[in-house]
């Protein structure tokens, strides 16, 4: 094994859970999530020596990124229809029950967890500042870097992502007293 | 009409202020209702998200897929020059953002860090990063796996040099998975690995004279927290946020001031 590939796993294949596991927060039902994890990986692979610093994780979560966005986009043009955009959905249940994903109808035994279906519900942009945050637990410059936003901007998203979330759960406790903790 | 404070209430919340704004936050909070429970809040919610979330390791499957993918890549790539498409991902956005306030704080805090940072030439703290990477690696995290401080600190005095504190936080968020031994800096150290949400916190700790290492220290995505305690010097390592990690620190330090006070 050559040296670069060397570093390249000592550096960056660390990363690899948390960059899967955006991989599946982004992409939720729309696309491919592993596909675009190995596009990603490869990607970065390519691109990995203008990775400088300490920043392995966030460059990662950016190229996942962008491999998401590139995807769905190609998706979209080759449908020639838009897909439903997530935004429109109310109603997590009405989300998740009609995807044909058979990765994601295994996953849904999981997502009889109220939070998972409640997430999954919520618009991208929310859900993906949410992950970032409290499931990767990066700080605000990272999420800036990784969004491509001013820090301004990541902290009014994410204090209106946490609160969107709390109203929906909110909403989920009164309709269905026994579905939350 | 959300409290005017609400938005620094948050990056309290996050980590994000520095000790004046933190303690203004504070003030303020013992006379704002409303922010009293912005912060309940935000607890609540985070404790949830992180305890009652599904977390998927890449599955193994997945992950030889992706090993493979590499191999080929790194067979054609011998071959022809790296394109340069990704190769300016930090410059474009930094510089971009260089010319706006926040750009120039970010600057003027690296720059602070780089001037701050003592020389990165301490072989110790790749030896810690790469013992932490290798942890991860499947069958590799725990020598002994316990939930229960009787049995893991017990392993120790079998397995290492040293006796360092244990304890299960799990109603804290950090979850006692196990122990492993570990050779650092001449000696089998003891390393007590944490769960919090989907992160591994390993806490490795060593007999040391030595003194004067930096208290934390960033190092390719992992933050690196020492501490020493007695004769024993301790380091979090982990890519948890920062805030996170000194939770487990601040928790950890407690237990070894009352053990001494006991």
């Amino acid at each position: 094994m050559d040296d670069r590939r060397r570093r390249f796993e000592v550096l960056v294949l660390p990363h690899l859970d948390a960059a899967h596991r955006f991989a599946r927060w982004l992409s939720h039902s729309s696309i491919d999530a592993d596909d675009i994890l190995q596009e990603a990986i490869l990607r970065a692979f390519r691109g990995f020596d203008g990775l400088r610093g300490s920043d392995a994780k966030a460059w990662l979560l950016t190229i996942v990124r962008n491999c998401h966005f590139t995807a769905l986009e190609q998706q979209r043009r080759r449908a020639q229809v838009p897909l439903p955009h997530e935004n429109d959905a109310q109603d997590g249940r009405a989300l998740v029950a009609t995807t044909p994903d058979p990765e994601i109808t295994s996953m849904r035994r999981d997502e009889e967890r109220t939070l998972d279906r409640l997430m999954a519900a919520l618009p991208q942009e929310q859900r993906e500042i949410l992950v970032l945050r409290e499931i990767e637990e990066m700080d605000y410059r990272e999420i800036a870097a990784v969004i491509n936003i001013p820090i301004g901007t990541v902290m009014s998203r994410l204090a209106r992502a946490r609160a969107a979330l709390k109203a929906r759960w909110l909403k989920e406790s009164a309709g269905e007293p026994h579905a939350v903790r | 009409m959300p409290c005017a404070e609400s938005l620094r209430v948050q990056a309290y919340f996050d980590g994000e202020l520095d000790a004046i704004g933190a303690a203004e936050i504070e003030r303020h909070c013992e006379t704002c209702a409303e922010c009293r429970e912005l912060l309940r809040d935000l607890e609540l919610l985070r404790t949830a998200l992180r305890q009652d979330l599904t977390y998927a390791a890449t599955p193994p499957a997945l992950r030889d897929r992706i090993m493979r993918a590499l191999d080929q890549e790194s067979a054609a790539s011998g071959a022809r020059a790296v394109p340069k498409r990704f190769a300016d991902w930090r410059s474009r956005p930094f510089w971009k953002g260089a010319f706006s306030a926040v750009g120039a704080t970010a600057i003027a805090a690296s720059l602070a860090f780089f001037l701050l940072a003592p020389p990165l030439s301490d072989p110790l703290l790749s030896d810690l990063v790469s013992a932490h990477v290798r942890s991860l690696m499947p069958d590799h995290l725990i020598d002994v796996a316990s939930t229960d401080k009787h049995t893991v600190k017990p392993w120790f005095a079998g397995h290492t040099d040293v006796s360092p504190v244990v304890a299960d936080f799990a109603d804290q968020g950090y979850r006692l998975i196990g122990g492993r031994a570990d050779y650092l800096d001449h000696q089998r150290a003891a390393v007590v690995v944490y769960q919090h949400g989907s992160h591994v916190i390993n806490v490795f700790s060593w007999a040391t004279a030595r003194s004067g290492r930096p208290r934390a220290i960033t190092r390719n995505g992992y933050h690196l927290s020492f501490w020493s305690a007695g004769n024993l010097e301790y380091c979090a390592v982990s890519d948890t946020g920062w805030d996170e990690l000194d939770g487990l620190v601040r928790l950890l330090q407690a237990l070894d001031a009352q053990d001494k006070r006991g």
